[in-house]
């Protein structure tokens, strides 16, 4: 493949790969009159895996604040994440990391 | 009297009265029916609006088990309060679909519906995006657990396995999300007067009577996590979590 005149080529893929690099997402759970506290922490323990102190300081910051970020990881996850938690009936949307 | 799923050596287990799981599974039933509803909507093969607005057709007939769950439910099904009820929580009356377009992406504008199918963005291109990925395989995942809670509404008492627990959880919480819509549960002094017309006593109204199905099932669904929430094992896991 290379040839005398393949320097340009060359430079071209290498600044592409140099964009690669994939933006993080975070995967936010907003509150809800509906959804049980106990309910919640049960998911986020049990899906995230959260520990029991962790899954009640993001269900808490959920319920006192609105919302809170549950995950945060490439898009791929972000998304399976976010449907997961709309099988659960949590309102969740994904966002890009700040 | 009902009483409140715990833990038992051989999973959960909950004693309910008969009329109460009966009353369970046709509120599953309900919410598949909404689901397959928006399916059919979706896929540009919804039945005509003046169809499924027919006031001789209660909801499960969409379903074509009728007769086999309603001639236990009430002695004059024609004259039943409880009909008109299932329409309503189904949205039936609520002209579901009137903005579907051909590719299906449109939320529903049905708030029950809305409320099980939420936007999973806060840009309406990217939420329209997700909706058209995902949406589907959610309505099928919700239907499958609306199904297995049928199914272990059927035994008495109600016992789920470890792995039944959550599928039952969910299909319950699918439940008092459609019930909290119809009941325009907004914020939490919403929920409050709700559960103070439960506590009122006897239904007299389409609202009382949903008003009760909301707090009955709360109360289980709190029951049946905080058995859960006992038995998840806590291990390294808090000296790992140190963010």
């Amino acid at each position: 493949m290379t040839t005398a005149g393949s320097t340009l080529t060359q430079e071209e893929t290498d600044l592409h790969l140099g964009t690669v690099a994939a933006k993080p997402y975070q995967v936010v759970v907003w509150n809800d009159p509906v959804n049980l506290m106990s309910y919640v922490a049960w998911v986020f323990r049990s899906y995230f895996g959260h520990s029991k102190a962790k899954a009640k300081k993001l269900m808490l910051q959920v319920h006192h604040e609105g919302r809170a970020v549950v995950a945060t990881g490439p898009r791929e996850k972000a998304e399976r994440d976010v449907t997961a938690m709309h099988g659960y009936g949590l309102q969740a949307t994904i966002e890009e990391a700040e | 009297m009902a009483r409140a799923f715990r833990a038992t050596t051989r999973g959960y287990k909950a004693d309910l009265e008969s009329h109460e799981r009966r009353l369970l599974s046709q509120l599953c039933a309900d919410v598949i029916t909404m689901l397959e509803q928006r399916t059919q909507e979706v896929s540009g093969d919804r039945l005509s609006r003046e169809e499924t607005r027919s006031d001789a057709e209660p909801p499960e007939a969409i379903e074509g088990t009728t007769n086999r769950r309603f001639a236990d439910t009430a002695q004059e099904p024609g004259d039943d309060p409880f009909v008109h009820f299932r329409r309503e929580l189904a949205g039936l009356g609520a002209g579901l679909g009137e903005e579907t377009e051909a590719d299906g992406v449109v939320p529903p504008s049905d708030p029950a519906l809305a409320r099980l199918l939420p936007e999973a963005s806060s840009d309406p291109e990217e939420a329209a995006q997700f909706r058209r990925l995902a949406e589907s395989s959610l309505r099928e995942s919700k239907i499958a657990d609306l199904r297995a809670a049928r199914l272990a509404l059927e035994s008495d008492p109600v016992t789920l396995t470890e792995e039944q627990a959550p599928v039952f959880g969910r299909a319950l919480n699918d439940v008092r999300l459609t019930l909290a819509a119809r009941l325009g549960i907004e914020d939490e002094a919403d929920a409050e007067q709700v559960h103070q017309r439960a506590g009122r006593g006897r239904a007299a109204t389409t609202d009382d009577f949903m008003a009760e199905l909301y707090a009955f099932s709360t109360w289980l669904q709190e029951t049946l996590f905080s058995a859960m929430l006992e038995v998840i094992p806590d291990a390294e896991g808090d000296v790992a979590d140190q963010d």
